[in-house]
């Protein structure tokens, strides 16, 4: 069955670097199987790039929700505890 | 000389530690207490550990007097425990692990907690009854493996216990356990309730049932007091976890009996099992609630004995899981 609903987000970093540490980090955790959300990654220079399909606009916003969550907690990892060594 | 850092998240308790070769450096603690009457849930546990992590993480660092540079591995869990908030200190866990660039390893909760037990209290070889919230097993090292030999089939010892304390709508601060303890020492007329022990195994559920059906009604008529309610779960209860313990004891021939988990630092289940390794010539170990409550300094540890035999665990592969059995895990740090 296709995927119906689409959205993308585009994360800037400070540098390349951070943005590979925070795609490190958040594609270790897959999305729930039973979701019905599908989330891509991927890294160019120094922008995050996410991609998320889903069926249903609800399962695809608590999808987008707890993504922001995580990488908020990210950030403010990054900024309380870097810069990168 | 090995520094470990930990990162705990597992139930409501936040806990970053930090261990340098058997000495504890720092291990502070955040713990999300509910108002009387709630459980903490899943979202609202992982929202807390979020805010608060970050805090933790710098006060470990602070009180241990070391920076990032000195940390040769970084300790998480991976379960058992509730989804979300294993994630949320996870994700902390791996940023830093990659800005740091150090390696991960990611430990087994329980592990954690009997690798802590041991080496506070100094037991060699102990049977270990562990009790929180969550888990309820009794066991024993054989063969490079922690086997369960025990433990409950439906709820754990822990959360029978707070939800009891729900009933009562006593304080949730500093724990609903330690509030019922508190109770039960008052208590002194015994209510009769189920005991349910089959086998090797426990079960807590229909005890709690029962209880939570009367409570009310024989608090309302004056029969039994609060307290007295308090102390006839406690026993009750605390008879079965003993119960079973004994058993495993004398099944392997243990000398060496050692507590741990969050129930673990209730002193009435510790004087309970005092009794019984006295009368079997064994040695009861326990520790305090610095030790048995989820805390970071007991995933450090697990983890630094892990990493001292060679295991590191990738990064793509430090996910986090609700389940994840104790004696799934080689335990390669024992002969």
């Amino acid at each position: 069955m296709a995927s119906c609903l689409s959205a993308d987000l585009e994360i800037p970093f400070p540098s390349a670097r951070e943005a590979e540490i925070a795609l490190g980090t958040l594609s270790v955790d897959k999305e729930p199987k039973r979701g019905g959300v599908q989330r891509t990654l991927k890294v160019s220079d120094q922008i995050l790039h996410v991609h998320f399909e889903a069926q249903e606009a609800r399962t695809l916003r608590v999808s987008i929700n707890s993504f922001f969550e995580h990488v908020n907690l990210v950030c403010k990892t990054m900024q309380s505890f870097g810069p990168p060594r | 000389m090995v520094i470990a850092i930990g990162f705990e998240g597992s139930a409501n308790k936040l806990g970053i530690g930090i261990v340098k070769d058997g000495v504890v450096l720092s291990n502070p603690r955040h713990t999300y207490i509910t108002p009387p009457g709630q459980g903490f849930l899943p979202k609202d546990t992982a929202r807390h550990h979020r805010e608060h992590a970050l805090s933790v993480l710098k006060q470990a660092l602070d009180e241990a007097q070391i920076s990032p540079e000195d940390i040769d591995v970084i300790c998480y869990t991976k379960g058992p425990g509730m989804g979300a908030p294993l994630v949320s200190t996870a994700l902390v866990a791996r940023t830093v692990a990659q800005l740091w660039k150090k390696p991960i390893v990611a430990v087994n909760h329980c592990i954690g907690h009997i690798e802590m037990g041991r080496l506070i209290t100094g037991a060699q070889n102990p049977t270990v009854l562990y009790v929180s919230g969550g888990n309820t097993q009794v066991i024993a090292y054989s063969e490079r493996c922690y086997r369960i030999f025990g433990e409950t089939i439906d709820i754990a010892v822990g959360n029978c216990l707070d939800r009891f304390a729900r009933v009562l709508k006593l304080s949730n601060d500093p724990s609903p356990g330690y509030n019922i303890e508190q109770l039960a020492k008052k208590g002194s007329k015994f209510l009769e309730m189920p005991y349910v022990v089959k086998g090797m195994d426990v079960s807590f559920s229909g005890l709690l049932s029962y209880i939570e059906e009367k409570a009310l009604r024989l608090l309302e008529s004056g029969e039994y007091s609060a307290e007295d309610l308090c102390f006839s779960l406690q026993e009750t209860v605390f008879a079965m976890l003993i119960e079973i313990t004994e058993r495993a004891m004398a099944h392997c021939g243990s000398q060496e009996v050692l507590i741990v988990g969050g129930v673990g630092c209730n002193k009435r289940l510790q004087e309970m099992m005092e009794i019984m390794a006295k009368e079997r010539g064994a040695t009861l170990y326990a520790t305090d609630e610095r030790f048995c409550i989820d805390n970071g300094a007991m995933i450090a540890q697990a983890g630094w004995e892990m990493f001292r035999t060679g295991v590191t665990t990738p990064l793509e592969e430090t996910s986090c899981t609700q389940r994840f059995r104790t004696d799934e895990v080689e335990v390669t740090w024992r002969s």
